[in-house]
């Protein structure tokens, strides 16, 4: 467990250090889509935390670092969940 | 290079999205079927901490010209730490945790970018193993992973090109070369970031890459 709230630290501050750095232009597809002028219609989910936006915080940097932390945290537990399946399919596998 | 459902609007792009969907689910189905087969527990924490980390390092962009950025997409640097299979499951939860609680990339458009960024990603692994079957020198190795990893934007956005295209009245004569141009340069950054990565993984911890087939014989070269 240990080892999980380490990697989690590191990449935190990994995020808090570059995130201010990190460039706001779109991306190549959304400039793409900008240049050329897709008609771009409502999304039918907007998800929780659109574009990487914490909730109400208002001060965008620490939104965006919280946003980020989360999706970290999510990411991290689903990958545990998936292996954690994965090696139990194995057992079962190796018992029949 | 996630794309949104805000850019699929009509038919044809609904049926595109529907076949992307069904075929990328079928690859996910035969990777998972494949990645039983060689999983071991002891890859556990590489799978969730390098997903975890290539989830942060796809929010830092780096800008390009003509006011755009780009972004790691991290496919072919999960796939030489974690081998084909589970890196496009490791992919498809990235992908799945940004469509889901962020909005990058759509649910309906969620089929092709499984299959844009995690399978091309995944895939990417038996590239760089064809490049470096003849040879077990370290540079030739890295510079493999740099154009592998340069090809897989390249091809991811040829075939967002294609996916996009019926959202634009230019069609795919506008999409295709604007997206090869772009990805073209945010190909060198991913090259570039991803051999960073891998090196730097080498030197750190041998041992992490020491048992990946891809490697053998490598490492001790170092």
């Amino acid at each position: 467990m240990k080892k999980y709230l380490i990697a989690t630290i590191i990449i935190a501050i990994f995020l808090v250090v570059l995130i201010p750095f990190a460039s706001s232009n779109p991306d190549g597809l959304e400039k793409v889509a900008i240049t050329y002028g897709a008609e771009e219609h409502q999304s039918i989910w907007n998800g929780i935390m659109a574009d990487y936006s914490f909730f109400s915080i208002g001060n965008q940097y620490f939104s965006t670092i919280l946003a980020g932390i989360f999706g970290v945290v999510a990411v991290l537990v689903a990958g545990l969940v998936l292996s954690k399946v994965m090696t139990s399919n194995d057992k079962r596998a190796k018992k029949r | 290079m996630h794309i949104s459902d805000g850019l699929i609007l009509n038919n044809t792009s609904l049926v595109l999205a529907i076949m992307m969907w069904v075929l990328s689910i079928g690859i996910f189905a035969w990777s998972w079927k494949k990645a039983l087969q060689t999983y071991t527990r002891s890859i556990t924490a590489l799978l969730a901490i390098s997903s975890a980390f290539v989830f942060a390092a796809q929010m830092i962009n780096f800008p390009i010209l003509f006011g755009s950025s780009g972004h790691l997409v991290g496919g072919t640097f999960l796939a030489v730490l974690l081998g084909p299979y589970v890196a496009i499951l490791s992919m498809t939860l990235v992908l799945g945790m940004q469509a889901l609680f962020f909005a990058d990339g759509g649910i309906v458009a969620f089929g092709m970018n499984m299959f844009n960024m995690a399978i091309i990603g995944g895939l990417s692994y038996f590239l760089i193993k064809a490049l470096t079957r003849k040879s077990s020198s370290q540079k030739w190795f890295i510079s493999s992973v740099f154009i592998t990893s340069w090809i897989s934007v390249m091809l991811g956005a040829v075939i967002t090109s294609f996916e996009i295209a019926p959202a634009f009245s230019g069609g795919l004569a506008v999409t295709l070369p604007s997206m090869l141009l772009l990805h073209g340069i945010i190909g060198v950054g991913e090259g570039a970031l991803t051999t960073v990565l891998i090196t730097s993984i080498q030197r750190l911890n041998p041992t992490i890459l020491g048992g990946l087939s891809l490697l053998k014989g490598r490492i001790d070269k170092t």
